[in-house]
């Protein structure tokens, strides 16, 4: 109950400090950018080199080329800088000792800020998603690209990894750029992880870089499962710390 | 394929991403001028950061840049 009414308090806080409104904002913009860069993208060679090389004609696939770069290159930190302060921020406020005095439980605070977290990645990603579906239907009918749906898939998942990484890193530095220092070192972690050529199958970094393979042949999903599973096993350990740091945490 | 027919070929794609980027971009100006106190960094700095990087400045400037009472 206590939950629901924090889960309640967290919308409405996304409501008011307009943070939804950017989100979707920014997210429907690169929903926009995918089709358009894929299109123009050949336009602007030839006019720039002025050959007369025959550019091969996009297709779908480099719309959804451009939508899983644009998500692990830009939407993934604009994200990150959005909520890069969702706890430190609370807790420099300090309006959370009220609640907490009078008996809120501290890993409630956390989940359900998780929870809404969440919510609103899914939402992100989602109407980019949308949006770039419905054009890319529109400019470029073929059927390069079966298999879209499986393929967002493991930009969900990634999506639990980055709000605990949040929320962890948000509750151990008292800084509003806590959350987005966590998320800059993580990636450049994974991304060095990714230099061992045996790891890309078990690394998180997969789960938003490998996308466009999974488009063209669904059976390269399968081979992302271990990656997967370590992915949600960090998520959840990184969410179990931010309580134990929470619940030592001074108000 | 010439430029006008470029142009006409993408507007289904340009006429949202122009009024989409404008309007961040406008909101946030706004938002610069009628509210003076930042967190730090003065006007001018927030106006050109807002105007000249497109989409990261805006989201910028709302996450970081404005004072407490908003």
């Amino acid at each position: 109950m206590i939950t629901i009414a924090f889960i309640k308090k967290e919308i409405m806080e996304t409501w008011r400090t307009r943070k939804i409104l950017i989100l979707v904002i920014v997210f429907f913009i690169f929903g926009i950018l995918n089709p358009l860069t894929a299109k123009l993208t050949p336009e602007l060679l030839k006019m720039s080199l002025k050959t007369t090389i025959p550019f091969p004609d996009p297709t779908s696939l480099d719309s959804w080329l451009q939508f899983y770069k644009n998500i692990s290159q830009m939407g993934l930190y604009l994200f990150a800088i959005i909520f890069s302060g969702t706890m430190s921020h609370e807790l420099a406020k300090g309006s959370l000792t009220n609640l907490l005095t009078k008996g809120l439980q501290r890993r409630v605070v956390i989940f359900s800020k998780g929870f809404v977290l969440f919510g609103q990645w899914l939402l992100s990603i989602g109407l980019c998603f949308i949006v770039t579906l419905g054009y890319t239907h529109y400019y470029f009918p073929d059927n390069k690209s079966p298999h879209i749906w499986l393929a967002l898939w493991p930009l969900f998942i990634f999506g639990l990894l980055l709000v605990s990484l949040l929320l962890f890193t948000s509750t151990m530095i008292n800084n509003n750029f806590g959350g987005l220092l966590g998320t800059v070192i993580v990636m450049i972690i994974f991304n060095l992880i990714n230099l061992y050529k045996g790891a890309v199958n078990y690394n998180p970094i997969s789960l938003v870089s490998k996308n466009l393979t999974i488009v063209k042949d669904d059976t390269k999903f399968f081979d992302l499962w271990p990656s997967m599973c370590i992915t949600v096993g960090l998520a959840i350990g990184l969410l179990y710390l931010t309580v134990k740091l929470f619940d030592r945490k001074k108000l | 394929m010439n430029n006008a027919q470029l142009l006409l070929d993408n507007l289904p794609l340009l006429i949202p991403l122009v009024i989409l980027e404008f309007g961040l971009m406008i909101a946030a100006v706004v938002h610069v001028l009628k509210h003076p106190q930042y967190r730090f960094g003065n006007k001018v700095l927030w106006l050109v950061i807002v105007i000249f990087f497109q989409i990261i400045g805006p989201v910028f400037y709302f996450m970081f840049g404005r004072g407490e009472t908003a």
